[in-house]
């Protein structure tokens, strides 16, 4: 009963959050209700008893990622008339598929299991007696799921590679060419 | 229901551990609140020593001058009366839930920080930290992660461009030192096994020469720097230089929340204080007392012990502040471009060299004592 009245109360939070998220005006508002989304989805994660998961979760998305997206957010720095151009294009067509989507979600649940994750063979007393979530989450992730996270990684690192390359400047092709550059620029 | 029945309903297990949590966050929670004042004082009177002059030692109640301790009282009440001017073009709900983070954060910490050894009450064991997670330091470097925000949104807010050229070299030393930050600290779990503070606390026995700074010495040099750099202060704080961007990303603050910031600021000191007490200096252990001499000595009575473990932590921690007062008042500050340089291109590259070496010696010593 508990467990259920915590993940309704989570997820209702969590819908409401995204909502606002796709609904404010202001972009650094929309961030700031897409870090209110993550902390509440760890939240989630830790009324589930995955502690470690839900620790990482706020670690690298609500302290890393999000404040990368602030940092653009905030430089770019959209005039007020610049925002209010976006304009939604066919309203009906957006609230038919979402309810169409709401239905499929919930009645997935409803008839085919538990909201919560307590059933099947990772409940939490399982991972509990096999050394807790720390322990069995690094036995798995550098054993049995070693290659996919390698790759994983080198798939970051092609990421982190391209976005240098495109952000690079051009160099000047002579000297001369790159002392007339600095001569323009006074 | 009569009152019987609610006495029964109290002294059950859960009731008692509910009522244990709420008389635990309160205690840190007014614990941290006394520590602005504090150390609003001695930030004060500690450069006047150091520089050969008087502190603020004006400010009293008839005769009683009290070397000055009544100042920080009279600044507080200053603070809380001052008119509070919001800039106009200010974004008001940004400029309003700002403060919010960093405070929140700061005391989130502040929750987790292991205060004594597990002690028994009414039958139930009670845990001396307000969050007792298995995984309590990843949350600890969690919250400070979104202590950044705080930093960011003040200064976006403001509509001014010394606040947001503060704000943003601010959150990008942040978030720089915090990767040096957690990678000196890995090696402690390493060491110690565990991601649980309290047990961290506990495998640093009470004897000096296996706390973690003995064990992991440049894990302490490492973490010390980051202190420092995390909480933005002296001989990192060019991001709130007085001489340079007139206050950084709290220029347009005034009155409480001004004085938010000031208590966010001065609580992530003590917390850090408190985390390099507890996983390098033995946190709530008595130097060369085991706990259950500990414990003889207190007449059995662990809620004894566990108070002279909790004035322990804070002796420890209250060193690591005066070292920060000190060191604020002795160092000239870093240029912006060395402070990343030196997080960047010198930390993170011991760090890591740090982890590697400390990972093999732990992985050869368990395979030479196993065999």
């Amino acid at each position: 009963m508990s467990q259920e009245l915590l993940f309704y109360s989570f997820a209702g939070l969590i819908a409401l959050c995204s909502v606002m998220v796709v609904t404010s005006r202001n972009p650094v508002i929309s961030a700031i209700f897409l870090v209110g989304d993550l902390f509440l989805l760890a939240g989630l994660y830790a009324s589930m008893e995955a502690h470690f998961i839900a620790a990482i979760q706020i670690l690298v998305y609500a302290g890393a990622i999000v404040v990368l997206f602030m940092f653009v957010i905030m430089l770019l720095n959209l005039d007020p008339d610049q925002r209010s151009q976006v304009q939604i294009a066919a309203p009906e067509v957006g609230v038919l598929a979402l309810t169409v989507i709401a239905f499929a979600v919930v009645g997935g649940m409803l008839v085919f299991g538990q909201p919560t994750g307590v059933s099947g063979e990772m409940t939490a007393e399982a991972i509990n007696s096999a050394g807790g979530n720390t322990f069995t989450v690094g036995m798995v992730l550098y054993t049995k799921y070693l290659w996919p996270f390698e790759l994983a990684s080198m798939l970051i690192m092609l990421a982190i590679i391209a976005s240098i390359v495109i952000a690079k400047k051009d160099r000047p092709k002579s000297a001369t060419e790159g002392d007339k550059r600095r001569l323009a620029h006074g | 229901m009569g009152l019987t029945d609610l006495v029964a309903l109290l002294s059950s297990d859960a009731a008692i551990q509910i009522i244990a949590s709420i008389v635990k966050i309160l205690i840190i929670v007014v614990l941290c609140l006394q520590i602005p004042p504090v150390m609003v004082w001695a930030e004060r009177r500690a450069p006047a020593m150091m520089q050969r002059r008087k502190g603020p030692n004006r400010v009293g109640i008839g005769k009683f001058r009290l070397y000055g301790l009544l100042q920080s009282a009279a600044d507080a009440v200053k603070l809380i009366f001052k008119e509070e001017v919001v800039p106009t073009g200010a974004n008001k709900v940004v400029y309003h839930i700002a403060p919010i983070f960093s405070v929140f954060t700061a005391f989130l910490v502040a929750c987790a920080i292991p205060y004594g050894n597990d002690i028994t009450v009414f039958g139930q064991q009670i845990s001396l930290s307000p969050i007792r997670l298995d995984v309590g330091f990843l949350f600890i470097l969690a919250m400070s992660s979104l202590a950044v925000y705080g930093v960011t949104l003040a200064g976006w807010a403001s509509n001014n461009k010394y606040s947001l050229l503060g704000s943003l070299r601010a959150s990008a030393q942040m978030i720089s030192y915090e990767i040096p930050l957690g990678m000196s600290l890995i090696p402690l779990v390493i060491i110690f096994g565990t991601l649980d503070l309290n047990k961290m606390v506990i495998a640093q026995s009470a004897f000096p020469w296996s706390w973690g700074v003995v064990r992991a010495p440049i894990s302490f040099f490492l973490f010390f720097i980051c202190m420092f750099a995390e909480t933005n202060r002296s001989p990192f704080d060019l991001a709130e230089g007085e001489s340079e961007l007139v206050a950084g990303f709290h220029t347009e603050y005034n009155s409480a929340k001004f004085a938010a910031f000031f208590l966010s600021e001065y609580v992530a000191m003590f917390v850090l204080s408190a985390l390099a007490a507890t996983v390098f200096f033995g946190g709530w252990q008595v130097p060369f007392v085991p706990y259950d001499l500990l414990l003889k000595i207190a007449f059995g009575l662990d809620w004894l012990a566990a108070l002279v473990g909790f004035l322990f932590l804070l002796l420890k921690a209250g060193f690591f502040m005066w070292v920060y007062v000190w060191v604020r008042w002795t160092l000239p500050r870093f240029r912006y471009d060395q402070l990343m340089a030196l997080g960047w291109k010198f930390m993170l590259p011991i760090g890591l060299f740090n982890l590697l070496i400390t990972a093999l010696v732990v992985a050869i010593f368990d395979t030479v004592t196993r065999h």
